[in-house]
């Protein structure tokens, strides 16, 4: 059973690295601060295959290093580091001190909507589904709360890190070239929103996404 | 079932296309191989999509690829669609974007960047209708969105940036959605089917779909119809489609509204026949009705206050989706059929008047309402295709929506919904106003002298007229290959695996819905 200790265990440490990334200062932090989740995310990977035996998991792990760890932190840094936006300030719509209270309701709540759930392959792995669900709904407040649109890409990279937690939990003898499909998607959808935020820097000079007003009704 | 390298063909087409046109150099001028490139690489979608079509409606399903790609009656008619509004919006495109580069409003290099997007997306949403294997089709979907921002914000303007980040946020972020309830039923499907893996293909899930967990099932069609939902432009995730639609290049809006909402539909509409299987048809028909009725609703007051003639085609979308998602939720036979068919007849109307917004756009410079007046006398073809593709849009016979929302009414009416039916009948009302709006105001009306007069050229007319044609030849009569796949993808959504091998062929168009109904008993 410890190897699903570990699994529980570790996924709690996923929430306390996507605080830091949603309340980071600067995005550039706030890359290294993902790159950081998703290393322990390879290692959840790496504990859950361990324990299940599971082949495919290995090679999710691996992908996951070379995508998560490496190439989308590497690319967000690289240009997101080249962006400012002086007047916009933190960008925060709520103080960190909130932010991490809003996230303690988020956990409790997903907590109580996994034990509801009745499935032979999340019973030892309840903790870290209800981590999963709540990492996924993290993600979507940083969207909301933070007005810097740069945050708001790394809200989208939470989301997407907690339902590749929950495929992991629930779907692992899913096929590898499912997996990879996912993760390309996801690495696309970096580079696309890093490029329109480039393209928006250049021409509205701002990532305040309150300055995003021009289309209405 | 058999297999077949068809699929593969169809997918290859598009992408090959696309990646052929990123590989050609930017020269001075808009390049003449990228645009032989594109009419070769969407004239192959075009014969393969109608090739699929009739194999599948011959043959019996085509799958490919261990099954991951599936052409079953349903996926044949999306095919369809992708093949032909593509197809269409394609040859527009070469007018309207050579147009926009004479006028510096694109640059050689976006020019190309257009055409190879252009392709890509419809490589995506081909990946999105064949696919069988339901992480397969998430994956597809989202790759519409990543494939199509660029082409919303090709004008790299303030505003077009702006609506290409809305929909890029909003979009992934609903889709994201999407992967919970894909996730869910596969997790599902794996606990209890013989073989776990068989839960990633969407034939084996339908198929057993009694024996998934009731309470999981229900849990991942939310979760569905709120993901895949977003990207439908159901009200209320709408938020991104009237900025994107009314931003893009108009063939681009066309191929939005027309296709791309069909596409995610297509999804919902796949999951809607495993919930049916495995709770009954009550609770998806509930929710599918709420959210058809709220979209209809709120799009047509929303629909009637725009001034900006895109912004109103967006609006009108979500109402229409709203329609064809009350056909579903009004469920049996006629109601699913009737969805189906208005999900082909809105795309044909609405990629009309898209192209029909890009001519005004070419002529006026402008979409605001107040200024374009007189389109009739400045453009007279133009004019009356818009004319013609309002009254359709509208609702009138003899057009085809006419046809295909009459049949949705009468299903709401046969399956006892009658309040709902009477309201929604009566929210179209407004809608009509605003058709009228469009067509008194700026069809007719006195020209501003400013404006030259002379239409559009005969590059950008053709594949209107050809719209048009369709728009009424499925008002007359539907072409009978296109009515019996619509009877057979309906009967495979509402009875799931257990359709029949041979089903009754139904006759839609000028004939009475009673004769359906009759006729899919």
């Amino acid at each position: 059973m410890s190897g699903f200790h570990l699994v529980n265990g570790l996924s709690g440490l996923l929430i306390v690295t996507s605080l830091l990334v949603i309340t980071a200062r600067r995005p550039f932090n706030s890359a290294v601060f993902y790159a950081s989740q998703s290393f322990v995310l390879v290692l959840v990977f790496l504990a859950l295959a361990g324990v299940t035996g599971s082949h495919e998991l290995y090679t999710w792990s691996a992908t996951a290093l070379v995508t998560k760890v490496i190439l989308v932190p590497v690319i967000m840094a690289r240009v997101f580091g080249k962006l400012d936006d002086p007047k916009l300030g933190s960008g925060e719509r709520i103080s960190p001190a909130l932010s991490v209270i809003l996230a303690a309701v988020v956990v409790v709540l997903c907590f109580v909507v996994v034990s509801g759930v009745n499935l032979r392959t999340a019973e030892a792995v309840k903790p870290a589904l209800a981590i999963s669900l709540a990492h996924f709904f993290l993600g979507l407040a940083c969207i909301v709360t933070q007005r810097n649109i740069l945050k708001q890409v790394f809200g989208y990279c939470l989301m997407e890190n907690g339902s590749h937690l929950t495929l992991a939990l629930l779907a692992a003898n899913a096929p590898e070239l499912v997996e990879v499909g996912i993760a390309t998607d996801a690495i696309f959808a970096v580079v696309v929103m890093a490029v329109l935020g480039t393209q928006i820097h250049r021409t509205l000079a701002t990532l305040d996404a309150d300055q995003l007003t021009t289309l209405k009704g | 079932m058999t297999s077949s390298v068809l699929p593969y063909l169809l997918l290859f087409g598009p992408l090959v296309g696309a990646l052929a046109i990123f590989a050609v150099p930017v020269g001075t001028g808009p390049s003449r191989v990228v645009e032989a490139l594109h009419v070769a690489s969407i004239t192959a979608v075009l014969a393969l999509a109608l090739v699929a079509g009739g194999t599948a409606l011959a043959a019996g399903p085509i799958s490919a690829f261990d099954h991951w790609l599936l052409i079953d009656p349903l996926a044949a008619i999306f095919i369809g669609l992708v093949g032909v509004v593509g197809f269409l919006t394609g040859l527009y495109s070469l007018g309207y974007i050579r147009h926009d580069v004479a006028h510096g409003l694109l640059t050689p290099a976006r020019h190309k960047l257009y055409y190879g997007f252009f392709n890509l997306f419809l490589f995506t949403m081909l990946l999105a209708v064949t696919a069988n294997n339901i992480v397969m089709m998430w994956v597809a979907i989202e790759a519409t969105t990543l494939g199509s921002a660029f082409l919303v914000g090709i004008y790299g303007k303030r505003s077009s940036l702006e609506a290409a980040w809305k929909y890029v946020i909003i979009c992934t972020v609903g889709v994201a959605f999407g992967l919970y309830g894909t996730v869910l039923t596969f997790a599902n499907g794996s606990e209890v089917l013989a073989d776990p893996e068989g839960a990633i293909l969407w034939t084996t899930l339908v198929a057993n779909a009694r024996l998934l967990d009731p309470m999981l099932a229900k849990l991942a069609f939310v979760f569905v119809l709120i993901g895949f939902g977003t990207k439908a432009g159901i009200f209320p995730m709408h938020a991104w489609l009237p900025d994107a639609h009314s931003e893009a290049p108009s063939p681009v809006s066309a191929l939005l509204s027309g296709v791309l909402l069909k596409c995610a539909l297509f999804v919902i509409i796949r999951y809607y026949a495993i919930t049916i299987q495995a709770v009954g048809p009550e609770f998806p028909q509930m929710l599918l009705l709420v959210l058809g009725f709220l979209s209809v609703g709120v799009a047509s007051f929303l629909f009637f206050v725009q001034q900006d003639l895109k912004r109103k085609l967006a609006y009108s979308s979500v109402e229409h989706i709203g329609l064809i998602l009350l056909g579903l939720g009004f469920g049996g036979p006629l109601g699913i059929g009737a969805a189906l068919l208005h999900a082909v007849n809105h795309s044909f109307a609405k990629a009309l008047l898209f192209c029909g917004s890009g001519n005004v756009l070419i002529k006026y410079g402008s979409r605001d309402l107040g200024t374009v007046k007189g389109l009739l006398r400045v453009a007279p073809v133009s004019g009356v295709l818009m004319m013609a593709g309002a009254l359709a849009l509208a609702g009138f016979p003899p057009f085809n929506v006419f046809v295909s929302e009459f049949m949705v009414f009468n299903a709401g009416l046969g399956a006892g919904w009658v309040w709902l039916t009477l309201a929604s009948a009566l929210l179209l009302t407004v809608t009509v106003a605003g058709f009228v709006q469009i067509v008194s105001g700026s069809v007719l009306g006195k020209a501003p002298e400013s404006v030259r007069k002379g239409d559009v050229g005969v590059a950008a007319l053709a594949p209107m007229v050809v719209l048009m044609a369709l728009v009424l030849a499925f008002g007359f009569a539907v072409p009978g290959p296109v009515t019996t796949l619509v009877g057979r993808a309906a009967e495979l959504v509402e009875r799931g695996g257990k359709a029949a091998a041979e089903p009754p062929t139904v006759i839609y168009g000028l004939s009475t819905p009673l004769r359906v109904e009759a006729a899919s008993r």
